[in-house]
């Protein structure tokens, strides 16, 4: 084994991550080469120091009571109904948005979820619905709708390039009615989705947008929860979600906005 | 199986994890409250898609939620530099005896502080958390390859960060 290689493996063999063969090569190479056989050493020294038992942080007592505090919220429902705006951090355009109870969210999901609902999965799609609904009002509030604030689909696109492993299409429709105003990451899950956000009147569009899962076969489903409207489609490998407070011809205009500006747009 | 007995399972699945969860978020976002606040969106958030059916270990799952939130938290924050200072460290009141292993202590914290998030991360996960790169794979999000390669490079510049502290008399 050259040095080169042992520098390549040093890390491997010190996590036991390495092949028998392959240790016992940087093993005899480790006795016989003393620039090596330091930087053996120096890795050690590293890996003691952080594996002390000082060096990792503990939670205040109270922390797990708390967390169950939280949790039992989850599964009582009235407790989650009551939202609670807070009376600061309010950028002056959210009250008149909150009111007009106009928003459209659009969601880019794991298509499979909707298509496939049935009696069986019933309540996955309550939470995954649960959780967009909740997503939507959770970006209402404080200064949570949007991180990168732009207008310009140039600035916002890359953003988003930046953060994500997939490229959602960004597009200002401003002369329509349906002006850009800025994209942030949410979640579905544990999965990170990203969220393009456009304003309409008093009303807010979240488009929310991720890889389309592979088992897939969901176009054009429109549907109301919770007093929003929600309109899902599929292009170009991506699963896209609006979910709107609007009227559903509104939300239906801009669905078809974005769908012709896809189409061949994007690749 | 009814919310009652979801809440039950999963409490008992996963808040035997909570310091490692707890620690995770603090090294990533280096204060208390912020931890605390990570560790408890997380459990939210873990318990909304809790079904007991999974491909990785609790504590993976448990892990990569956690530091999902905590780098969606970091984004967000305007500032990104660390709240730790290199001047507050050293406090040499203890008896002499303590002073070598506190303050080799107080050092290593100081410089894994300022290592990248990235960093960061594969550092906690392997060197306190003891997981397998395959795990840190998972929770990261990234090939094996470049756990690899991000844990040599973190540990090469701890080493280097630290041996700079020593010569200028920092510690």
């Amino acid at each position: 084994m050259t040095c080169d290689e042992l520098h390549e493996h040093i890390d491997p063999f010190l996590d036991n991550e390495l092949g028998l063969a392959e240790a016992q090569k940087l093993q005899q190479h480790l006795e016989q080469c003393p620039n090596c056989e330091s930087l053996y050493t120096s890795r050690l020294a590293v890996r003691d120091a952080l594996q002390k038992p000082e060096m990792r942080f503990l939670p205040a007592a109270d922390l797990s009571d708390q967390i169950h505090g939280e949790l039992l919220k989850q599964i009582r429902p009235p407790a989650r109904r009551a939202w609670r705006l807070p009376s600061f951090e309010f950028p002056s355009w959210v009250l008149p948005g909150l009111a007009g109870a106009a928003a459209v969210l659009l969601l880019w999901f794991g298509s499979t979820i909707f298509l496939t609902a049935n009696r069986t999965s019933d309540g996955f799609v309550a939470t995954v619905t649960g959780q967009l609904v909740s997503d939507h009002m959770r970006s209402l509030l404080g200064n949570h709708l949007i991180d990168v604030v732009s207008t310009d689909q140039h600035t916002v696109k890359p953003w988003f390039a930046g953060k994500l492993n997939f490229s959602p299409p960004v597009y200002d429709f401003s002369d329509q009615g349906f002006k850009l105003i800025g994209g942030r990451l949410d979640y579905l899950g544990d999965q990170e989705i990203a969220a393009v956000v456009f304003q309409h009147r008093q009303h807010f569009i979240n488009l929310f947008v991720w890889p389309k899962s592979e088992s897939t076969g969901f176009f054009d489903t429109s549907l109301q929860k919770e007093g929003f409207n929600l309109y899902g489609w599929e292009a170009n490998g991506l699963t896209m979600w609006a979910v709107t407070d609007a009227a559903p011809d509104t939300l239906k205009t801009f669905v078809d906005l974005q769908r012709q500006k896809q189409t061949g747009t994007e690749p | 199986m009814n919310e009652q007995e979801k809440l039950a399972r999963f409490e008992g699945e996963m808040l035997p994890l909570m310091n490692d969860a707890y620690n995770l978020a603090r090294w990533l976002v280096q204060n208390e409250q912020d931890a605390r606040d990570m560790v408890q969106d997380a459990y939210v958030r873990a318990f909304r898609f809790f079904s007991g059916v999974r491909g990785e270990t609790s504590k993976a799952w448990l892990l990569r939620i956690v530091r999902n939130v905590c780098y969606d938290h970091l984004r967000k924050r305007p500032i990104h530099s660390s709240d730790v200072e290199l001047e507050k460290i050293p406090d040499h009141s203890s008896p002499e005896t303590e002073l070598q292993s506190k303050s080799d202590i107080a050092a290593v914290r100081l410089a894994l502080s300022h290592l990248p998030e990235d960093f960061r991360t594969v550092l906690v996960l392997r060197e306190m958390e003891e997981l397998s790169y395959r795990e840190i794979s998972e929770i990261t999000q990234v090939p094996i390859g470049t756990v690899m390669s991000r844990l040599a490079r973190a540990r090469q510049q701890l080493a280097d960060s630290l041996k700079q502290m020593r010569e200028k008399d920092l510690v």
